[in-house]
């Protein structure tokens, strides 16, 4: 998309208009920018950090929704850019004065511009109607017909079960180890589990497009696929599918879901705080420090539960970074971002990864497929000696 | 609207002046800085037209970040060729009404924000404008030192450079004195674009060592402190920092007759007996608490004096009939720096999220002359409640930091900021209190565009003074112009 000013016409209804009584109610204090309780040069906010003007940033954002309640101001692609920019990784929304939802004025933001055919080109692509997405119902381009492709037995697909294993995109499509920890795991501890056999992305990337209709559209079904069979619960290794089960759904769709919906390391948790679960040695010992994904700590609150099982391993020792918990800083895979501004992903994953070394950790380890594959990526840019990790194979490796 | 015109305005200016196009504007700008921290898209400079106050200024023509005192001074030469106005921006965290000029060269100077040294010898650090007060202070925490003020109510975001342009009341006024009182060195760059530094820095031949403010003459530091920008630009500050006091000791009174409060605040200024005190006169009352005046005590010394200032501080309060309650609420605001726990609120029932604004009005009275001031506040709300009522206008708070020797009284009446016929009777509302008190007792602290016509009038000789340093220093009313009304009236339409 060009940088050009692209007025479009305005449409007579707008999402963001909705949202008049959040946006005035931002007091412009600047809290959003900084996590200045740890020192200097500690951002809050990625996509500010690179882009460098406050428009970038969530209080800036805010006054570009103002003027356009106001009518001062129109969308065009500018502030596009700045709106898709954002890594939904909802540390502005952390520490708000306010206590002002962000992330949904935000979207509203995402969903006008999307109606405006205004998305950002890669973005755009990504989600339109002939796109992978929306044939094969990934965003990897892959075949929906190569999606089981690392389970070893297919007898576990489909068959009804209080446990549904949902995949995820990433671990079916790019780290099959991922999916096949998850499966060891939940083999391990003796769960009445399957996985689908018609699973589609969880639509996360469509709410991220402001795609509002096409999300509800893959939402139901999956939801349809996974109460044909029964289940109870719903277990993730991808906090962002969690998030967008537990927390977009019920809003966007309007009801409660029928199953419960949590992430592997919860459940592993609960199993360790219950004394029904124990780990191996690591050995050599080894030091590692946590990286909260976004929508796992600040998006459900999950911060404890993979603390309890990294501690929990014996000859692990766990080190914080100096932003951790609600202080995280996103590692900048957040809001596919990488699409259209790979340069802004890769400083906030180097600026993260940089944190992790600063620890003295020898391991950085994760919850969350696109957390993993962006470290893994920008590890390598920064020849670092950091080995990056995720949780679920730390946790299968050393289940007793 | 106006931010849509700028274009178009910039081009068509038909009085004679040669105020460049934005592109040429912006081309310059890039020369100096770079393209990636120069901006004239719409989309960044939206976002550049007002401070936390309920007063919008105009729209810059162009967004600014240099990194650096010599790309500052560069763009005050290049805006004094282009006859353009410059707009300092440090955080923008004041609520009086920051006055950004229409068509402006907006600097944002948060890029310079890095600590340039820590001085534990002669007990200073120098740091760039930029750099956010409470990330500063807590570096120094973590070698057990802080800054020699606790910093703004807007610390966790506001600038350094801003809180001494400003010259910001800060927590701990009571023992600790001003923001301003504490700097001991300023790197300026003058609105010729030339850089001076003052105080023992200015000695450029014994190495510029920054250690003493009333060092080489005269105090030049107090020409740039709340002077909020208009005689120079703050690039450097170099600040006094102490050791963090090992004993903090909270009290919290309430008394049954606000004039008692008062009474107390002033015995205990007498004694010096608090680091810190703050009175409560309307607003909400803390939870669960009756009473008609209250006072918040903190306390910071060695184990030994603090606890001997904690008693003259409590007998103080009780002899003039105050009763004690629990001080978990003082030491939660101390800690947190959240005004909501003055009020034994926490800060997520207390601010919620209503849209409410703000137009603050704020200034220096002397002690005795608080009790006046509440009356005034509290009868003018009494014979105004109807209006307040069907406005939806609300007291958030009649405050009193109270320093070393008078009071610092905060007043904030909230509003419904979307409603248009409530802001403007807020944004009323503020001018006549400002008015009737300043006709009275009090004098401004920070004076933004919102209060500059209502003070400078008043200050008769002084302003002409501070009008005539204006114009030698900046002839061409090139910073900050609307801030304090100090150029000439035909040219203090903003952006001229």
């Amino acid at each position: 998309m060009s940088s050009d000013t692209k007025h479009s016409e305005t449409s007579s209804k707008r999402h963001i208009d909705a949202f008049k009584e959040v946006i005035y109610s931002c007091n412009r204090c600047g809290q959003c920018f900084d996590v200045s309780w740890l020192g200097t040069g500690y951002n809050r906010c990625p996509a500010y950090k690179h882009g460098i003007f406050e428009s970038y940033g969530a209080r800036g954002k805010f006054n570009i929704a103002r003027a356009l309640v106001d009518g001062v101001i129109e969308y065009d692609a500018d502030i596009s850019e700045r709106v898709f920019a954002c890594t939904d990784c909802r540390a502005c929304a952390a520490y708000c004065f306010k206590f002002l939802d962000t992330v949904r004025v935000f979207r509203a933001l995402k969903a006008d511009l999307a109606e405006r055919d205004l998305l950002p080109t890669n973005f755009g692509a990504a989600v339109s109607g002939d796109s992978s997405l929306a044939r094969e119902h990934n965003v990897y381009d892959a075949p929906q017909t190569e999606r089981l492709d690392w389970l070893p037995k297919r007898g576990q697909v489909d068959v009804p079960a209080d446990t549904v294993f949902f995949v995820g995109c990433t671990a079916a499509f790019v780290r099959h180890n991922m999916a096949l920890d998850t499966w060891e795991i939940l083999d391990k501890v003796g769960a009445d589990f399957t996985v689908l056999g018609d699973e589609w992305c969880c639509g996360h990337p469509y709410l991220e497009a402001g795609r509002l209709d096409r999300a509800r559209q893959v939402m139901e079904h999956n939801i349809e696929v996974i109460t044909a069979l029964g289940a109870s619960k719903v277990v993730f290794n991808c906090p962002g599918c969690l998030q967008t089960f537990k927390k977009d759904m019920p809003e966007l769709l309007g009801y409660r879901l029928p199953f419960e919906a949590v992430h592997i390391v919860e459940q592993v948790a609960d199993l360790v705080e219950a004394g029904q679960f124990s780990f191996e040695v690591h050995l050599p010992k080894a030091v590692v420090t946590y990286h909260d994904p976004c929508p796992l700590g600040r998006g459900l609150g999950v911060y404890d539960a993979p603390r309890t099982v990294l501690n929990a391993v014996p000859g692990l020792r766990l080190v914080e970074m100096p932003r951790q918990r609600e202080d995280a800083y996103c590692c900048g895979a957040g809001g596919l971002i990488r699409y259209d501004y790979p340069d802004s992903a890769v400083e906030s994953g180097s600026d993260r990864l940089r944190e992790a070394e600063s620890t003295g950790a020898d391991t950085l380890v994760s919850a969350c497929p696109a957390c993993l594959m962006h470290f893994q990526q920008v590890r390598n840019q920064l020849r670092s000696r950091l080995k990056i990790v995720d949780i679920t194979a730390l946790i299968n490796s050393h289940i007793r | 609207m106006a931010g849509l015109d700028i274009e178009k305005r910039l081009l068509n200016d038909d009085e004679g002046r040669s105020i460049p196009t934005m592109t040429e504007l912006t081309k310059r700008l890039t020369d100096i800085c770079g393209p990636r921290r120069v901006s004239d898209r719409m989309a960044d400079r939206i976002c550049h037209t007002r401070d936390c106050g309920p007063s919008p200024g105009g729209v810059p023509a162009v967004i600014v970040r240099p990194q650096s005192t010599e790309e500052v001074a560069a763009i005050v030469e290049l805006a004094n060729e282009l006859k353009t106005s410059i707009f300092v921006w440090g955080r923008s965290t004041t609520f009086i009404g920051a006055g950004i000029p229409e068509g402006c060269i907006l600097m944002a100077l948060d890029l310079m924000n890095e600590i340039e040294a820590i001085d534990f010898e002669s007990q200073v650090v120098t740091v760039q404008p930029g750099a956010v007060w409470h990330a500063v202070d807590t570096e120094l925490n973590k070698h057990g030192w802080e800054l020699a003020v606790a910093g703004p109510g807007g610390m966790f975001s506001c600038t350094i450079g801003g809180c001494v342009a400003y010259n910001a009341v800060p927590h701990g006024i009571t023992e600790y004195g001003m923001t301003g009182d504490q700097v001991v060195c300023l790197e300026v760059v003058l609105p010729n674009g030339e850089v001076i530094n003052t105080g023992s820095a200015a000695n450029v031949a014994a190495g510029s060592l920054a250690f003493e403010r009333y060092a080489n003459g005269p105090d030049l530091a107090g020409l740039f402190i709340g002077a909020c920008g208009t005689l120079g630009i703050i690039t450097k500050v170099t600040y006094r920092i102490q050791r963090i006091p090992p004993a903090e000791r909270f009290l919290f009174y309430a008394f049954d007759d606000y004039t008692k409060t008062v009474d107390a605040a002033q015995a205990i200024q007498t004694q010096s007996a608090a680091t810190f005190m703050i009175g409560l006169f309307g607003g909400p009352n803390p939870v669960g608490i009756e009473g008609d005046g209250f006072l918040h005590i903190i306390i910071r010394d060695n184990p030994l004096a603090a606890e001997e200032r904690r008693g003259i501080a409590a007998a103080i309060c009780e002899s003039f009939g105050g009763n004690p309650q629990d001080w978990h609420a003082t030491k939660n605001y101390w800690v947190d720096h959240m005004y909501s726990w003055l009020r034994n609120f926490p800060p997520e029932t207390y601010y919620s999220h209503r849209p409410y604004g703000a137009p603050e009005m704020a200034g220096f009275i002397p002690t005795p002359k608080v009790k006046d001031a509440i009356r005034y506040l509290r009868e003018y709300k009494e014979s105004h409640e109807e209006e307040f009522a069907r406005l939806d206008i609300r007291i958030k708070c009649y405050d009193v930091y109270f320093s070393r020797n008078g009071a610092f009284l905060w007043i904030d009446t909230l509003y419904p900021e979307q409603d248009p016929e409530a802001w403007q009777y807020g944004v009323n509302l503020r001018a006549t209190y400002a008015d009737d008190l300043c006709n009275q007792f009090m004098s401004p602290g920070g004076i933004l565009q919102a209060l500059a016509p209502v003070i400078m009038p008043k200050l008769g000789p002084g302003f002409e003074f501070l009008k005539f340093l204006k114009a030698h220093l900046d002839p061409n009313y090139i910073l900050n112009p609307g801030v304090l009304l100090l150029q000439p009236e035909e040219t203090q339409e903003a952006g001229k």
